[in-house]
């Protein structure tokens, strides 16, 4: 009997121990959570013996998490996109970065160095999408195309971002994301020829492969994921760019494992995790040494030179968190309803 | 000597939970009264507009909406359950009753969106209604039943209807059977003693149906959110869109308090009106 408890006191005793020498990572869950787990997590517990542990969860959720737990991070890495890294930021919720401490970072293209506090991870664009089984004879090459009237009651967006759209309204229009407001007018024009909104990649997803919407703007990485499912999807790139998204890594503020996390960002960028990840994905390596798959490189939305990263159309992640509040509610208000 | 012990140590729970919602509520309303920083989490300082932008005409007609899809939602949920509910109680086969039970009470045990993503499927262009209208030759082209305020209803019937049918049973299940005895054995018909005895007598519970099926309806989000595609929003979804989804919580916060004082209101009117039949319903 004293054996078994000296045994449940070892016990006890060592489940903190071994929880302490994980390194947490915090990120989207399902299929965004395994490809880390299958990539970089993998390497880098072969490489140092450290195990890696998963808080997953929505955008929003992780963010308000940590911002409750603020000096005290749940996790010791986070995972987020590029606009609402900038709200961990401004909150000091993030590390600064000592880039010195991440050699591989030194590859990283230019628009994937955020700021200071949060670097790119891979990349994507959001573009077009259609399905030309049931669109006959219409062609993109431009965002333009999209105002076609026989478009009408085609088209759907994402109703939790419309940034893309009034960027690209506001180039047309010979502004920028800045000056948005001159593309309200353009953007008005185009309402007959939304049918619906999505709220996520699955009801995207739905849309397309239903035909109810054959048209959308849509998440490239999402657009090659059905495609890989069967639905016969067409990417456009237009010829003013399709809308750059970035996924941003960073360090939380507080967390004791800084060095480890350093590690694993230093892992995160390793040529052939990169390849990996842009394999699995079909997304843009953050890095510009990455060697892809041809098969890969040539996708439309994945970038292996600088060129093609400055193609784009690139919002200012700052920018873009300090107006997606005004940009959601005006889409709200004058598009969407 | 105290007759009731344990009185304290049995409330406690439940004191615990109400402060936990009173703070709950108390944060919401601090929150709607703060002004939003862009770009940031934090909320600045006391303000009213949040409040002002809600008198917007597209947030009086998404809350119009609301109150619209409630209604016709409660309504229809009471002319299908009714029935339902008759049946469940005056069926005596043990079995018979039973496998009804299931039947009706199954939407509950799914998902929210598990049930939407399945009412995608019956009300798509391609889906179920759909391909049976096309085969049977009735149509040629679709009928448009996703994103329309008919869609969002029906598939939030579906949900209503098992709390309605409990609730209804439950009332027709506590009128006495000698009354409606009593009517037949004066000369009265089926239809005539239905009309005249056994619906006033079910009215209490037919009000507590509606009620709950209005309350519970007016929280609805996955479903208006994905039958309605962003084109039939409901307060929750704008919650959603214009305070979650883009980081403006004061907004979300009004938004949120707003709806409780309108559904505390539409409420105390549905309670008002229906004093007189639930005093149909005392025997």
């Amino acid at each position: 009997m004293r054996r078994f408890w000296l045994a449940l006191f070892t016990l006890l005793l060592s489940v903190p121990a071994q929880a302490q020498d994980k390194l947490v990572v915090s990120i989207w869950g399902g299929s965004w959570r395994d490809l880390i787990a299958e990539t970089v997590a993998k390497k880098f517990t072969a490489e140092t013996g450290v195990a890696v542990d998963f808080v997953t969860g929505g955008t929003i959720d992780r963010l308000n998490k940590e911002k409750l737990a603020k000096g005290n991070p749940e996790s010791d890495i986070t995972f987020t996109t590029s606009h609402v890294g900038w709200l961990y930021a401004n909150d000091g919720l993030f590390e600064t970065l000592d880039t010195s401490k991440i050699p591989n970072a030194k590859n990283l293209a230019d628009e994937a160095r955020i700021s200071p506090y949060h670097l790119g991870a891979w990349a994507y664009v959001y573009t077009i999408g259609y399905r030309a089984d049931l669109l006959k004879d219409v062609k993109f090459e431009s965002w333009n195309d999209l105002w076609k009237p026989e478009l009408k009651g085609k088209l759907a967006a994402p109703d939790f971002d419309p940034s893309h759209i009034i960027v690209v309204a506001a180039m047309l229009s010979g502004a920028d994301a800045a000056h948005w407001e001159q593309g309200e007018d353009k953007l008005k024009a185009l309402k007959p020829n939304f049918k619906a909104f999505y709220t996520n990649d699955a009801n995207s997803q739905q849309l397309l492969a239903s035909g109810e919407t054959p048209l959308q703007i849509v998440l490239s990485m999402n657009a090659y994921y059905m495609i890989g499912q069967g639905v016969p999807i067409t990417l456009a790139i237009p010829k003013e760019g399709a809308v750059l998204g970035i996924d941003t890594v960073a360090i939380m503020k507080g967390s004791k494992k800084a060095d480890l996390a350093y590690k694993f960002i230093n892992t995160l960028y390793d040529p052939e995790i990169q390849a990996e990840i842009a394999r699995l994905k079909k997304g843009s390596p953050a890095v510009l040494n990455a060697k892809l798959d041809p098969e890969i490189a040539k996708l439309p939305g994945v970038f292996t030179t600088a060129e093609q990263w400055k193609q784009q159309i690139n919002i200012d992640a700052k920018l873009r968190a300090e107006k997606t509040s005004e940009w959601r509610k005006w889409f709200t208000e004058n598009i969407m309803n | 000597m105290d007759q009731r012990p344990f009185l304290r140590i049995f409330t406690m729970p439940a004191v615990l939970c109400a402060l936990g919602f009173v703070a709950a509520m108390a944060a919401v309303l601090q929150y709607s009264l703060r002004a939003y920083i862009p770009g940031s989490l934090d909320a600045g300082g006391f303000t009213l507009v949040n409040f002002l932008d809600l008198l917007k005409p597209l947030y009086a007609r998404v809350f119009l909406d609301t109150v619209l899809i409630c209604a016709l939602t409660a309504i229809i949920t009471l002319l299908v359950g009714y029935p339902l509910a008759y049946a469940l109680v005056q069926i005596e086969r043990p079995m018979i009753k039973s496998a009804m039970l299931v039947i009706i009470v199954t939407p509950l045990f799914l998902g929210e969106v598990v049930r939407t993503y399945s009412w995608i499927i019956v009300l798509g262009n391609n889906g179920f209604i759909n391909s049976l209208l096309r085969g049977l030759g009735l149509i040629e082209q679709p009928v448009q039943f996703m994103f329309t305020t008919s869609g969002v209803v029906v598939a939030l019937v579906h949900v209503t209807l098992p709390v309605m049918v409990i609730m209804l049973a439950a009332g027709l299940s506590h009128i006495d059977r000698d009354y409606q005895r009593a009517a037949e054995s004066l000369g009265a018909g089926p239809i005539r003693t239905f009309l005249t005895v056994t619906l006033p007598l079910s009215m209490p519970g037919v009000m507590a149906g509606v009620t709950t099926a209005f309350a519970w309806t007016f929280s609805a989000f996955a479903t208006p959110q994905m039958i309605g595609g962003g084109r039939v929003n409901m307060v929750s979804n704008l919650v959603y869109q214009l305070g979650l989804s883009s980081f403006n919580f004061p907004f979300a916060a009004s938004l949120c308090v707003a709806g409780l004082a309108l559904t505390i209101a539409v409420l105390s009117i549905l309670g008002l009106a229906s004093r007189p039949f639930k005093k149909m319903g005392s025997h």
